[in-house]
């Protein structure tokens, strides 16, 4: 503490007493001095090194550079005395960056403050590590800091720092964290009791989510959950509510986490998210008189009113949020206008129907006057998202004419707006033509060169549009001062197409050429070199006035820029050659029309992220520009899985490490391109890896839980094929347990989890998962509890829907924390037939279907080895049990065998319809053998019936 | 996330600077930058100011899409002034800078200028006990409150046991040296933006 030394208590003083800067630099000049020569006696104690290093970083924080004390600081991390290791920490924060290499030299006392069991040096630590995180940092510590963020033992206030701490080196080196297999530990934490820490790990799963989106997906409904307990049963520690309103700066974190996922397709979250969202707008309807308060409660409706967007733009939340808009758009607090501009061009940038935004379309040009530039800046983005064909004339007119009056650091970008909507919704090229040309002429520096290119291609491609651009280019020259822009665009049109209008009055060759000419003299090189094309091209269609260029060109052979004078020279020459001779007319051909190519524009407005960094959700302009985005996001997407495949590695390197350098829309388009290269990886991808041999990464990064395998598994499962109720799982810590109802193609299973201890079971999480979503569909009813108290149970309900045949059963699992983080993954025993329904056949009718139906491949059949009972005949009652327990119905009297047994149903499915089933099984108590035959409308019925009714019977593969 | 927090006075001289990403040119250019943008605004603007022009400073490569914003708040003789990306709500950060400025507050007792001057050290410790490499670490007063007292509690006992004859407690805030004290006093409640005229 400065107080503590008198010394630099003294300097400080000094220095605020020098009045000039003179004496100021005098002092600290002598300190400096002084001290340099102390480090440089060296034999100094701790506390004199702690003083020095103190004033030395007063010095540097008065923004004088100091070039010492970087070695005492390193010496200081590694004193026992904690007041001197907290100045060192300091110092190495503040003077140090990540490249420094003293970084080197404070690993080794990093790492042992870290392991050390006193939780204040583990805290200065961490804090040093997420201030300058080198790469070598990053590489040895990044275990030890997630340790500190999962062990059991850690206090708040270091879980919250090791949090920070990890996103900060996945930031910088996100090669270090194995991020896809700490997922659900980490994801866990957001169920924390302590909101600090909440806040910190939400921090950390939202950018690791955004690169990890399955691995992650848990996050999402953590997230839903936690904010409705927050805004809705309003369940917090009373000291985390800031002016009376609950956490606002978690609030805001978790709106924002859940905008980084599509909108969820999961009945139960979508109604909780609603009714979060439509809780937090009904708080802000009454405004209180507190500042704070009702900042903080504007923060959170805000990002509220984003989120809903982002979930639906028709629902009629939306319609709400934008009444809510519309008033804070025209509000007397500054703020409220530029966060109501801002949320409403998210709305405009998503919503399929511009109505409501546009009748406030008066107001918000008013804004584009507004006293505060920050406001003027919200409005035009606005104004951007909003244009359409219907109100383009009128906005593009409004912009051209704020253009003239707009503050000089917003104008270039005005001009990249203006040129995108002129051309995206020109309903005239004589519109387009006059805007555009206005445009370069108003805006004059501000002009980028992709802007005059654009021009220039949309022109050479639109042969209506040639001799309008080219009279009206024309009057645009006339005009005694025109931008040097306006000269190239000139230049080039007239030159291409002044001959399509040189027979009318007013357009003479000659006249053009000295409207041109006129301008030369006021040009830079590449303007006269691009005229002297003009000129070139003139001599071919224009010989009435080819004395004249033919002078040009002899002048400007003598000037000293070395491009102008080659031209001339080459042009002069041209120029010369006889009269019938093919050359000139062969050079002089007309430009062919470009091949048709995305503006560059565009990609000029958006350029893309760094990898690491917090991503946008959405980007100014319409709809489309939107919707445009999310394709290219998801490309890039699949691609990250196919690497975890082992496919295309090298890409993976790239996407990690931020190639992010140079990335702009190419880049995208390339690794578009690659993906569409490698098309088998990818395919393999969609086809889901198997969950018992895929590698363990890849399962995680698709946030696919890793199925728990043992032989009580399987054999639990089997029996619940064909039975309704029973376990489903069990070990020390947890039984789970089903009960089931069917009815055609719904089915609802209900799931009783029990916790066996005597402590609770924390951060519960239970989660589904289907290998076959177009197939089978399974949900919630509602959301499961995060916990489950001592020796309790606690009931989940599961709809089930059957859409098409599948074969892959979905995945339940449940994750919790019992001392460490523990996840099970079982296979629920929903199978086809589950499905099917009794059908009642007589003797002729059973036998007509049979062979309607016919032989392969609509028919399956399997021979199997059984077991006979004690007395050794064929167990017939238990295969009649298994028959029936898959729901068929067992028909007697039809097969004149009466060991055989037959059987029919019906299977419903919602997409599919229904599909009848015919079974047949020919017991051999001699071989020991049983023959199975489906026969089915559907080839995958036949066989999938076919497995699931043989494998309990099977000698070799039962475990009943 | 939070690329630079700072504070300074009414006149331009930076009483806390704090840099979350490296540096491309000097600090003090950067901090007069902001000052001259900021000190121009009446108090009748809002706290938000985009400012792409600080990116030469702050953004080191030269993508990148995310526009710096500044938000700032004025309290009595002091600035507090936030530099950050998009992915902060910007009412949000309001909010945070009143944190700090409670927390200032509590260590200190009625925080003043000079308290930054000749505490920048405790300062920097308030400041790591909120924001911790650009993120925020709580926005709860009585956890920051707690946690600094902690760690202020370490360094005494430290402190202390090096020197087993010094007298009385030198504790946060407790010591200023009284002679040079300005009434500055209390700045949470000498917020000069414009929220006060909220409705």
């Amino acid at each position: 503490m400065a107080s503590n030394m008198r010394g630099l208590t003294q300097f400080i003083a000094d220095i605020r007493g020098a009045r000039v800067r003179e004496l100021e630099e005098k002092r600290i000049n002598k300190e400096m001095a002084n001290i340099r020569k102390r480090f440089k006696d060296g034999n100094l104690d701790g506390y004199q090194k702690k003083k020095y290093v103190a004033k030395v970083i007063f010095t540097y924080i008065l923004g004088y550079k100091v070039d010492i004390g970087h070695m005492e600081a390193v010496n200081l991390i590694s004193s026992p005395k904690y007041s001197e290791k907290q100045i060192g920490y300091l110092a190495v924060t503040l003077l140090m960056h990540e490249n420094s290499d003293f970084l080197r030299l404070v690993v080794n006392s990093i790492r042992k403050d870290l392991n050390e069991n006193n939780e204040i040096n583990n805290c200065l630590a961490l804090h040093a590590i997420a201030n300058v995180g080198s790469q070598e940092m990053a590489e040895a510590l990044a275990e030890d800091v997630h340790r500190l963020l999962i062990s059991p033992t850690s206090q708040n206030f270091v879980r919250k720092k090791a949090a920070l701490t990890l996103l900060r080196l996945y930031r910088k080196h996100p090669e270090v964290i194995p991020a896809a297999e700490w997922a659900l530990r980490i994801v866990s934490l957001m169920d924390d009791t302590d909101l600090g820490v909440v806040i910190c790990v939400t921090s950390l799963v939202m950018a690791l989510a955004q690169d990890h989106l399955d691995a992650f997906a848990v996050c999402y409904q953590k997230a839903a959950d936690r904010l409705y307990r927050l805004t809705v049963e309003h369940e917090y520690a009373a000291t985390y509510a800031y002016y009376k309103v609950p956490s606002p700066w978690l609030q805001v974190k978790l709106l924002r986490l859940l905008q980084y996922y599509p909108p969820t397709e999961d009945n139960t979250l979508r109604k909780v998210l609603h009714d979060v969202l439509s809780t937090i707008m009904s708080n802000s309807a009454e405004p209180s008189r507190n500042v704070q308060h009702n900042n903080a409660q504007h923060a959170i409706l805000f990002e509220a009113i984003s989120l809903a967007i982002h979930l639906d733009t028709n629902s009629p939340l939306v319609t709400t949020a934008a009444v809510l808009l519309a008033r804070f758009i025209s509000s007397k607090e500054t703020n409220v206008r530029y966060l109501g501009l801002d949320t409403m061009a998210h709305l405009a940038a998503r919503t399929d129907n511009l109505t409501a935004i546009k009748q406030h379309q008066g107001t918000i040009i008013l804004s584009l006057r507004d006293k505060d530039i920050s406001v003027r800046r919200r409005a035009l983005d606005l104004l951007y998202s909003m244009c359409d064909v219907d109100n383009s004339e009128l906005i593009v007119g409004e912009l051209l004419r704020y253009l003239k009056i707009a503050d000089y650091g917003l104008r270039e970008e005005m001009v990249l707006k203006i040129a995108i909507l002129t051309e995206k919704y020109a309903g005239t090229y004589k519109w387009y033509v006059d805007t555009i040309l206005e445009l370069i002429s108003a805006a004059g520096d501000h002009v980028g060169d992709e802007v005059w290119y654009r021009v220039v291609q949309i022109v050479t491609n639109t042969e209506d549009l040639q001799p309008y651009a080219a009279k009206v280019v024309f009057e645009y020259l006339k005009s005694p001062s025109s931008h040097e822009s306006l000269v190239k665009v000139g230049g080039y049109i007239l030159g291409e197409y002044g001959h399509l209008i040189a027979n009318e009055a007013g357009y003479s060759p000659m006249e053009q050429f000295q409207v041109l000419h006129a301008k030369s003299q006021f040009c830079v090189a590449p303007t006269r070199a691009l005229l002297l094309s003009t000129y070139i091209k003139w001599v071919n269609v224009f010989p009435e006035i080819k004395d004249q260029l033919v002078n040009v060109f002899e002048r400007y052979r003598h000037v000293l820029d070395v491009d102008l004078q080659q031209r001339a020279c080459e042009y002069f020459t041209l120029a010369s050659r006889p009269d019938d001779d093919e050359l000139l007319q062969n050079v002089c051909e007309e430009i062919p029309p470009f091949p048709p190519r995305e503006s560059a524009l565009l990609g000029r407005l958006n350029k893309k992220h760094s990898d690491t960094e917090d991503k946008r959700t959405w980007i100014h302009g319409g709809k489309d520009a939107n919707l445009e985005r999310e394709l290219t996001r998801k490309g890039t997407r699949k691609m990250t899985l196919g690497d975890i495949n082992g496919n295309g590695s090298a890409n993976g390197v790239v996407h990690t490490t931020g190639a992010g350098g140079d990335a702009t829309a190419d880049t995208i388009n390339s690794l578009l391109g690659l993906d569409l290269s490698t098309s088998p990886s990818s395919a393999t991808v969609s086809a889901f890896p198997d969950l018992q041999s895929a590698p363990a990464a890849t399962l995680a990064e698709a946030g696919i839980p890793r199925l728990t395998v043992n032989t009580n598994v399987d054999r639990w499962f089997e029996k619940l094929c064909y039975t309704a109720d029973g376990v489903l799982y069990e070990d020390i810590q947890i039984q789970i347990g089903i009960k089931s109802r069917y009815h055609g193609h719904i089915g609802q299973l209900a799931v009783y989890m029990g916790n066996k201890q005597a402590a609770p079971l924390t951060s519960f999480t239970t989660t589904l998962h289907t290998e076959e979503p177009d197939a089978v569909s399974v949900s919630f009813a509602k959301l499961a509890p995060n916990s489950i108290a001592p020796r309790t149970q606690t009931q989940q309900l599961i709809h089930v829907e059957c859409k098409k045949p599948f074969s892959k059963p979905p995945v339940l699992s449940v994750s919790f924390l019992a001392g460490s983080h523990q996840t099970i993954a079982v296979r629920l025993p929903i199978v086809i037939s589950k499905f099917v329904e009794h059908v009642k056949l007589g003797q002729a009718d059973f036998f007509e279907r049979w062979k309607l139906i016919g032989g392969p491949p609509r028919e399956s059949q399997g021979i199997f080895p059984i077991k006979l009972d004690e007395a050794g005949h064929v167990d017939l009652a238990k295969q009649r049990a298994i028959v029936a327990g898959h729901s068929l119905n067992v028909l007697d009297g039809i097969d004149p065998n009466p060991n055989n047994l037959v059987a029919a149903g019906i299977l419903h499915m919602s997409v599919d319809g229904k599909v009848g089933c015919l079974m047949r099984m020919e017991p051999n108590r001699e071989a020991k053998l049983c023959r199975i035959t489906v026969r089915s409308t559907s080839e995958n019925v036949a066989s999938e019936m076919q497995r699931l009714v043989q494998k309990p019977l099977n000698a070799d593969t039962a475990l009943s | 996330m939070i690329h630079a927090v700072l504070i300074f006075n009414t006149s331009g001289v930076p009483r806390l600077t704090k840099f979350y990403t490296p540096l491309q040119q000097s600090a003090s250019n950067l901090t007069q930058r902001i000052f001259s943008l900021i000190s121009a605004r009446p108090s009748s603007l809002c706290n938000f100011l985009d400012a792409p022009e600080l990116e030469q400073f702050l953004i080191q490569k030269d993508v990148d899409g995310e526009k710096l914003r500044v938000v700032y708040r004025n309290y009595a003789t002091l600035y507090f002034v936030f530099v950050v990306d998009g992915a902060e709500s910007e009412l949000g950060v309001l909010d945070l800078i009143q944190v700090f400025v409670e927390s200032l507050d509590r260590a200190f007792e009625n925080v003043c200028e000079l308290d930054l001057v000749f505490h920048f050290d405790e300062v920097h410790h308030i400041l790591s006990e909120i924001i911790q490499g650009g993120l925020v670490l709580d926005t709860n007063v009585e956890e920051i409150e707690a946690a600094v007292k902690h760690a202020a509690k370490a360094r005494r006992e430290s402190y202390a046991s090096s020197h087993p004859l010094s007298l009385g407690n030198k504790g946060v805030g407790g010591s200023r040296n009284t002679g040079l004290q300005t009434p500055l006093n209390w700045l949470t409640g000498k917020l000069t933006d414009s929220l006060s005229a909220w409705e």
